[in-house]
């Protein structure tokens, strides 16, 4: 109260000093914990190499044997952990196009490998190989993805803004012996995608 | 007779020496009445929903020795509870039926304080700690259908994982942080928050949200108990399929509280807003109902408007999750469209509830104006009181010996059931069980209340009511110098309960029912 005087000469008062002192203190005493915010997301990610294309027998895909117009699952990246393993995350449709669209080349360019996971709320999708639907069909909301682009063309994934509207992929490589290996990846938007995010075309 | 149960033993003195000492802790605060009659449940439904949740609590707590949160054990964990572990599916279908209880009568505590506006008089605090309340109970029981990891478990999951992923902006690293990079930390971080720190939340806010005065009616607590049991028995909950990636799931609906948000969901417009914008701008309306009630009255009559907009809401809830659930069962049309709900249609509709939910209220206002006001023109020929069901000291005697004979009866089916592996066959009976224990304990407390009176005079007058009154405050006063100082405070508390219930009650009509005639733990 006696410093009013203080006040007025334009100095800062004892007591916004205090509180500012005390503020400053607090700030820095609790500073220190933001980065601790870095122990919520989960940092195990599994190291991204070229491996190979391994069917659900245990075989390695190879471009003589495996059938035209058929899908299976793939895991990809796998840790060798059952329960890790076992994450939808993980899973890919391993697609040989029907022979209309190119399928039967012996070529990279009749396979597709797609993530699983519906863009729209995340169920599991898969390809359907029947005369007439020959495309990827969510069992959830109904969405259809095209086996080409993996971009949704009916359904709520289809009305859904780009990138949101296209699947992640995986890029495979052909050795000499023909047989199938997948590229390591890069999770991105503008590359093979985002799961469960979608990738620009 | 009464002498000999009145004198203290070491027991009894050890029982009262806590009770008094329980003064000192937060306690007493709480004013709990056990009420001597019967009671409207409607009056203490938020009570039955605490009651439920420590039931959830105990039951949950028995699971989690068993469950193993991990993404290829859950559900095996579960089977293994289920079909193994005795009496596993007896705890698992309280848990599983008490979840769905819990947010039932959370659901029907909050409509019934809307419609008779409770949340005035400065209990606008209590209102909108119970609708957080409320959200908090329902994310509760979704990250427990969740965790049990079947097909519909992983939808349920996929579902919420892909909305908080679908917030602008700050999405996907709010669902990194929140529930983890993929569904075996799904699983594992939904346990977590379901087991910990949900229920933490929630008894925070149970802390604000308690009032001062409770209500503790052992019948109808023990008669919500043997509804859950006998709903397991009933139907008993299934354990779905187990989640496998590499075989798309079959087509599932959430569970019955969820399936409005999902029916929004289904009309394929954009998820982040059917999804979680329009479920929050209604808790948000709903939270600020009381700042927007103007009226001064309480009963639903004299609040046109609100209980206009609380019927609405309510014929919207039930329209969607109808809705939600269901799916064309013809298989020949391809999925898309039978999931999808047309948005026209689906919005058309909800805007065609408003005009019908308001002409509904104007309608039951009307009516019950009306027959208020015939009531009072025809007051003479209206039956004086409700009828009665009076039993002699000698019938209320047997009647409890024969519900004691049928619980012995009732106990040797349950236990003869489960050893034979009719599980829900056993559950059922327990429930039973439970149930004639609420009407034995409704029978006993009538008895003890019969056995304060003194006998009926010989000569009987036609006015009976204020003379049974007075007689009972008779035998309290005639008690209370015998017993302690500080049971003395206590009997001068139990009327003190009325006061505040009273106001809170007026207009409405469930006051005339809820005279607590409150007896307090010590009366024996």
């Amino acid at each position: 109260m006696s410093e009013q005087g203080t006040q007025k000469s334009g100095g800062l008062s004892r007591r916004d000093f205090l509180k500012l002192m005390g503020a400053a203190g607090t700030g820095l005493a609790f500073a220190p914990f933001i980065p601790f915010g870095n122990y919520m997301p989960n940092p195990s990610s599994s190291s991204l190499e070229k491996v190979p294309v391994i069917l659900p027998d245990g075989t390695q895909a190879h471009v003589d044997t495996f059938p035209v117009n058929h899908a299976e699952v793939i895991t990809y990246p796998s840790t060798g952990d059952a329960a890790l393993d076992a994450e939808a995350f993980r899973k890919w449709q391993f697609i040989r196009l029907p022979e209309e669209l190119g399928g039967s080349k012996k070529e990279i360019s009749s396979f597709r490998g797609y993530s699983m996971i519906c863009l729209h709320l995340w169920c599991l999708w898969k390809y359907w190989p029947d005369e007439g639907r020959k495309r990827g069909e969510c069992p959830c909301h109904g969405t259809m993805y095209d086996v080409l682009s993996g971009t949704a063309y009916v359904g709520p994934a289809s009305v859904q803004a780009a990138p949101s509207n296209t699947l992640p992929k995986l890029n495979f490589e052909k050795d000499s012996d023909g047989f199938l290996w997948i590229l390591p990846p890069k999770w991105g938007v503008n590359d093979n995608g985002v799961i469960g995010y979608g990738r620009f075309t | 007779m009464a002498a000999s149960l009145e004198r203290r033993t070491g027991v009894t003195a050890f029982f009262y020496w806590l009770w008094d000492g329980l003064d000192r802790s937060i306690f007493t605060a709480i004013k709990f009445s056990f009420p001597a009659r019967f009671v409207s449940p409607f009056g203490f439904l938020g009570m039955l929903t605490f009651i439920v949740f420590v039931i959830l609590g105990i039951s949950g707590a028995l699971l989690m020795f068993y469950y193993q949160p991990i993404l290829d054990r859950a559900w095996d964990s579960v089977q293994f509870i289920n079909d193994e572990v005795p009496f596993g599916f007896h705890i698992r279908n309280i848990h599983y039926h008490g979840s769905n209880a819990m947010v039932l009568l959370a659901v029907l505590h909050m409509y019934y304080q809307y419609f008779s506006g409770r949340y005035k008089i400065r209990n606008e605090v209590l209102w909108v700690s119970g609708v957080i309340l409320g959200v908090v109970t329902i994310l509760e029981a979704f990250t427990g259908y969740d965790v049990i990891f079947s097909e519909r478990a992983e939808l349920a999951i996929s579902i919420a994982a892909s909305l908080t992923t679908s917030i602008p902006i700050a999405g996907p690293t709010i669902r990194d942080a929140a529930l983890g990079s993929g569904f075996s930390d799904f699983v594992l971080r939904f346990y977590a928050q379901h087991v910990f720190l949900l229920p933490i939340v929630m008894l925070g806010l149970m802390a604000v949200h308690f009032p001062r005065f409770l209500v503790f009616d052992v019948p109808m607590v023990m008669a919500i108990g043997g509804a859950i049991l006998i709903t397991g028995g009933v139907f008993p909950i299934d354990m779905g399929f187990k989640f496998v990636p590499t075989q798309p799931p079959g087509v599932t609906v959430p569970e019955w509280y969820l399936t409005g948000i999902y029916a929004f969901m289904r009309t394929q417009y954009d998820k982040f807003f059917t999804g979680l914008v329009w479920p929050l701008l209604f808790i948000i309306s709903l939270a600020l109902i009381p700042f927007l009630d103007r009226y001064k009255k309480f009963s639903w009559r004299d609040r046109p408007m609100i209980t206009a907009f609380g019927i609405t809401g309510l014929a919207q809830i039930m329209v969607t999750t109808y809705w939600g659930f269901y799916i064309s069962p013809n298989v020949k049309i391809p999925l898309v469209e039978r999931l999808v709900i047309d948005p026209i249609f689906f919005y058309s509709v909800m805007i065609l509830l408003v005009p019908l939910g308001f002409g509904f209220t104007y309608m039951m206002i009307k009516l019950a104006n009306e027959s208020e006001r015939k009531a009072k023109l025809h007051k003479e020929n209206a039956p004086q009181k409700v009828a009665t069901i009076n039993l002699t000291e000698k019938w209320i005697n047997w009647l409890l010996v024969a519900l004691l004979a049928f619980q012995v009866l009732l106990n040797i089916a349950a236990y003869n059931a489960a050893l034979t592996g009719m599980k829900n066959v056993s559950l059922f009976f327990v429930g039973l069980i439970l149930l004639v224990f609420a009407g034995f304990f409704h029978i006993y407390r009538y008895g003890l209340a019969q056995a304060n009176n003194p006998p009926p005079p010989p000569p009987p007058e036609p006015k009976e009511k204020p003379k049974l009154k007075e007689s009972q405050k008779e035998t309290e006063a005639g008690k209370l110098p015998k017993d302690s100082g500080k049971l003395e405070e206590k009997k001068e508390l139990a009327p003190e309960i009325q006061i505040p219930k009273g106001k809170t009650d007026d207009g409405s009509d469930v006051s005339k029912s809820t005279t607590t005639g409150s007896t307090d733990v010590s009366k024996s």
